[in-house]
């Protein structure tokens, strides 16, 4: 059996690199970015030293095993006694030594690099007016979601705040707040600032740069970067209880154009469903308290009933961000939705919100309003979204009122987020 | 027992013992015997109390491995249900929790209860009941923990945030459930455990030492332990100051890791790994010792590098202290810290691939057998080689930004522990298996029991590097469809069977083999040719261990009264084993007596645990069982004044120089007085 050992070995190092080379949205040997493709660059001869040496060591091994077994022992069929060799073991303390000294020398180069970030300037066009802005997103996890915040002023990232307490329940207002989908323009160094509102999670895009953990009370630095639009997956890793399986993001990287009118249509209030106007304004003066509602389409119903039963924990901007006061969970958030529909997934970037051909994927939404639970393990309603027991009418008018809080994503981003 | 210590009272020798210290308190009598269950429960002979170590271990590694079939079935298929989440998270936890806490490293303990007196000539450890003390303080720490699955509901208990428990997902507000509360209070109590332990061990290796015995003419498996002892005293009061802050903030409301009340969670993971690194090396490096014992046998030559093989032991487990932020590399230390600790952990794979190539040169020309044992232990060599260096690849800290907690690092740890620790714990359970119960393991069934589990193991774990790689995160109870994770899954989970089968097949081979042995002749002292001093005297090892104080001169003393090396370099012998070896048979030895105590004590530990997860009474209930257990252990003499052992005559040379005599030393030194351990010529006529 032991003549079996080298072939197998040297099938599963193809097998090794036949697995890789299957379509693994979250392959960490396919960089689709600088950062990535620079740890891609460091590691790859390294894997190739450690097998050499590892191939030197079996095989050695095996020579032995080929050149010096015996069945039995015969008496006195004894080999020389060797107690050592210095001039060996010196040359298996430095050759080591030498190989690991040169990989330092590169680990510590790469890594200053890594952790170096330059002041970039891109044109931005905000309801201000026109701002140079320093690619930079601040990325908040919870229990089982991740939030994106875009400052577009500067002089507001100043104010995140590491002194006592967790600042993270505490941001100051951003221009734009998403959640599940980190869209970002391509060729810039994106800088993140990565916290936590409760416990400790772990953001990781693998085909821009390694992870970074978000850990609640402190404000990580870290920086991604794609070299083409496209979506690209990525994964909570770092153990945070219940659901952490299911706490997935993707990140959206898209032309400076593109970028510029995801900008625009984010910064505008959520659209208001026609025919509801009156109701909505009527709804804002009276400040949460009942107004008759509208009971025309789909779309109105749902508005009404967002307003019943989601608007204490989500928050529409448009709607009902003049009486919202953050959720009830233990991290005090939950996802934002003013333009839930311009993003691809929900449920923590865990259901496809479009069906291939570019329809909304109406059965994922209705499930996920029917039971969370069933679909996201979590201990609602203090972590995670609780089953409101909605009727199937009202889960019906919900899903027709967020189809309505776009604009639609594209097309190439519909059909990037399908894995096969 | 080996042992006795001085009886509270200054009492000449051969005085009548008061009454009051023949009956402790005055109720029980004090158990005797060498037969039936109660010679094991109350021994206190370090043999005894290693074979337990490795059943009651063996034990756990049954519930550890039940939990893994069930991770990689319920992982064998994307969006398995097999499993709930809720489930999931406790099943992963206590894998590892047992798996690290109640087998690897009381299986190094077994090895190390048993051989470390045999291998430097002593008759017992230095502190008999306090070696009693520790295993069953380990024992009922590990019921206590394994309880948790069951109180309160099958699997509605049980911690639920991964062995590495990490803050503040630890929390009440995160983990409602009483498991982590188990968590705290259970690593606490065997912790006690593995602290007093550690402590008889080291001074059994300092101070109990045959003549001529020097430390740098121990045995590298004795080396190796010696440093494993030193790691565990002084990494285990690290954790226990880590569980206690935990322990506190979750029963008491307290705010250690609490960063809404301003702490740090980072907190935690600087003290959890400054324990959970140097206990990696806790675990390793008794099974990087058993193999130096076997390679060298199975080779017939010397270990290559003898005192190179225990440096770089050291130099491991000073190193080891110098690394633990390798785990944090992605936790937000800052560039400088992860540089520097990037650095270290390259360093620590120098003297680790130095024993790597010292045992490839010790069977370098030499005369190969590869039985069971010696297969198993160069199963080590190169399944740990893997180990070691994807280590290094995550070294690497930009490479350990990509790795990290995927299931790359599930791949590497277990070519370490599984590949390294646990195939050379199983070389010494074939190894020693003769001369701790006079028959040979089977090697028909220890081959099949060899290559299943060497097969099965790079099945299960060899497809996780290229999971890790493809981007599967560790710790997920499941995966979607897509992302080109099913196939090496379901070859995972398939090798999961395949080791399970393997082990079995050791479990058969053990009763196999003891029903043929009945038709085989014995075994002798010395059944493989061997070289160290445990070879020396009758198998089983007989409940003295020797007849007579081995006088050391050299390494391989054993091997070395055996053959003669002439001028030109030939081996000849001048003596079989058989003859070398002490028969065993000296009658009148003075030992260590049984003791309730150690027993009584440890048992009132988790009434207290319990008491504070669930109801305070049941605290004074153990309390007043530690506080029975202490105060009988006071007041009773360590040996018994009416066992029959030749009387107390032995004890009238007490003028020897206490540099010298480990007996006297030990007398000054211990508040146990060590001084029967030490074995004195005299006491034991040899028959």
């Amino acid at each position: 059996m032991r003549r079996l050992r080298l072939p197998a070995a040297l099938l599963s190092v193809v097998a090794f690199v036949a697995g890789c080379a299957d379509d693994a949205e979250l392959d960490t040997l396919k960089p689709e970015g600088e950062y990535s493709e620079q740890i891609d660059n460091l590691i790859d001869p390294i894997f190739i030293v450690a097998f050499l040496v590892f191939f030197l060591i079996l095989g050695l091994t095996l020579f032995m095993w080929a050149k010096y077994r015996v069945t039995e022992y015969e008496e006195g069929d004894w080999p020389e006694q060797v107690h050592g060799k210095t001039s060996w073991e010196i040359g298996w303390t430095f050759i080591p030594f030498a190989i690991m000294a040169a990989i330092g020398a590169f680990t510590w180069i790469l890594l200053s690099d890594l952790n170096a970030t330059e002041a970039n300037a891109l044109p931005i066009q905000t309801a201000e007016g026109e701002v140079m802005w320093d690619p930079h997103v601040v990325v908040v996890g919870q229990q089982w979601w991740w939030e994106y915040r875009y400052y577009f002023d500067a002089d507001k990232l100043e104010e995140l705040d590491d002194a006592n307490g967790n600042p993270a329940k505490d941001l100051p207002p951003a221009d734009i707040v998403t959640a599940g989908q980190l869209v970002m323009p391509i060729g810039e160094e994106v800088e993140l600032t990565i916290t936590s509102r409760d416990v400790i999670h772990s953001h990781w895009i693998p085909a821009l740069n390694g992870k970074r953990d978000a850990v609640p009370g402190r404000f990580s630095p870290w920086k991604i970067q794609a070299n083409d639009p496209g979506l690209y997956f990525g994964q909570c890793t770092e153990f945070c209880g219940l659901s952490h399986s299911r706490m997935r993001m993707q990140a959206v990287a898209l032309t400076p154009e593109d970028f510029q009118e995801w900008v625009t249509a984010q910064l505008a209030d959520a659209e208001t469903p026609p025919g509801a106007e009156a109701w909505l304004e009527a709804y804002r003066a009276a400040d949460g308290s009942e107004v008759e509602a509208p009971e025309a389409t789909g779309a109105q119903r749902g508005l009404v009933a967002f307003t019943q039963n989601c608007a204490s924990c989500h928050l529409v901007q448009g709607v009902n961000d003049l009486t919202y006061d953050g959720a009830t969970q233990v991290s005090g958030a939950a996802p934002n939705l003013t333009h839930f529909a311009s993003r691809t997934t929900l449920a923590g970037g865990i259901l496809d919100l479009y069906n291939p051909d570019g329809t909304l994927n109406r059965n994922n939404l209705e499930s996920w309003l029917r039971n969370p639970e069933a679909i996201k393990a979590n201990a609602a309603p203090e972590r995670g979204m609780p089953n409101l027991g909605l009727s199937e009418e009202t889960i019906d008018d919900l899903v027709d009122y967020l189809e309505t809080l776009g604009p639609r994503p594209s097309d190439e981003m519909i059909a990037a987020t399908q894995v096969d | 027992m080996a042992i006795t210590e001085e009886p509270p009272l200054e009492l000449e020798a051969g005085d009548p013992l008061p009454e009051y210290a023949e009956q402790p308190l005055g109720v029980l009598t004090r158990p005797s015997g060498n037969t039936g269950i109660a010679s094991w429960l109350f021994t206190v002979d370090h043999k005894r109390i290693g074979i337990m170590y490795g059943v009651f271990a063996m034990f756990f590694f049954l519930i550890g491995g039940l939990e893994a079939l069930a991770i990689r079935i319920q992982l064998a298929v994307p969006g398995n249900d097999f499993l709930s989440a809720e489930t999931y998270n406790q099943v992963f936890t206590t894998h590892g929790v047992t798996m690290i806490f109640l087998v690897i490293m009381p299986l190094a303990a077994a090895f190390a209860n048993y051989l470390i007196p045999l291998q430097i000539g002593a008759r017992d450890v230095a502190f008999p009941r306090m070696n009693a003390l520790s295993l069953w303080v380990w024992f009922f720490g590990g019921l206590f923990l394994c309880s948790s699955v069951i109180i309160g509901g099958w699997w509605e208990n049980a911690p639920d945030g991964g062995w590495f428990n990490y803050a503040p997902n630890h929390g009440v507000a995160f983990s409602p459930s009483k498991g982590i509360d188990f968590y705290a209070i259970g690593l606490q109590i065997t912790g006690i455990g593995s602290l007093v332990s550690a402590v008889n061990l080291i001074v059994t290796c300092l101070n109990m030492r045959a003549k001529g015995m020097t430390l740098f003419r121990m045995p590298v498996l004795t080396w190796m332990l010696l440093i494993t002892q030193f790691l565990l005293l002084f990494a285990v009061p690290v954790i226990t100051v880590a569980l206690f802050f935990l322990m506190f903030d979750r029963l008491y409301d307290a705010n250690f890791f609490n960063p809404d009340a301003g702490s740090d969670p980072l907190l935690w993971q600087h003290l959890f790994w400054i324990f959970g690194h140097p206990e990696v090396y806790i675990l390793i490096l008794p099974s990087f010792g058993i193999i130096s014992e076997v390679i060298p046998v199975f080779s017939r030559k010397p270990i290559f590098g003898y005192k190179v093989m225990v440096f770089s032991g050291i130099a491991i487990g000073f190193m080891g202290w110098g690394v633990w932020a390798h785990h944090m590399f992605v936790s937000g230390l800052g560039p400088i810290s992860v540089t520097a600790f990037s650095m270290s952990t390259m360093l620590i794979a120098v003297p680790t691939g130095v024993k790597i190539f010292n045992w490839l040169a010790t069977m370098l020309g030499g005369r190969l057998k590869f039985n069971t044992a010696m297969l198993f232990a160069v199963g080590v060599v190169s399944m740990f080689t893997i180990g070691g260096l994807s280590g290094v690849t995550h070294a690497v800290a930009p490479a350990d930004t990509q790795q990290t907690d995927t299931y790359y690092i599930v791949a590497h740890f277990h070519y370490v522990i599984f590949g390294g620790a646990l195939l050379g714990i199983f070389a010494g359970f074939y190894f020693w298996w003769p001369k701790a119960f006079g028959y040979k393991l089977n090697e028909r069934w220890g081959k099949w029991n060899f290559w299943l589990q060497i097969v099965g193991f790079n099945l299960t774990f060899g497809p996780m590097h290229i999971l890790g790689l493809q981007g599967m995160s560790r710790r997920i109870d499941t995966y979607s469809e897509g992302f080109g994770f099913e196939l090496w899954n379901l070859v995972a989970s398939v090798g999961a069977f395949v080791i399970f089968l393997g082990v079995l097949i050791f479990v058969i081979n053990i009763f196999v083999s003891q029903r043929q042995a009945k038709h085989l002749p014995p075994v002798g002292p010395d059944p493989w040719d061997a070289r160290g001093l445990e070879w020396m005297t009758a198998s089983p090892t007989p409940e003295h261990n020797f007849d007579e104080e081995i006088e050391v001169q050299q390494v391989d003393e054993f091997w070395f009264r055996k053959y003669d090396i002439d001028d030109d370099g030939t081996v000849h012998r001048i003596a079989t084993g058989d003859e070398v070896a002490q028969p065993g048979t000296a009658t009148g030895v003075h030992l260590p007596a049984p003791s309730y105590w150690p027993m009584v004590l440890a048992a009132g530990l988790p009434f207290i645990g319990y008491g504070l997860i669930y109801n305070l009474w049941l605290c004074v209930l153990g309390g007043l069982l530690v506080a029975a257990g202490s105060f009988g252990w006071v007041f009773e003499p360590a040996d018994d004044p009416d066992a029959h052992h030749g009387g107390h005559d032995d004890h009238g040379d007490h003028d020897d120089d206490p540099d010298t005599d480990p007996e006297a030393a030990a007398a000054l030194d211990a508040p146990e007085g060590a001084d029967d351990v030490a074995i004195e010529s005299e006491e034991a006529p040899v028959g």
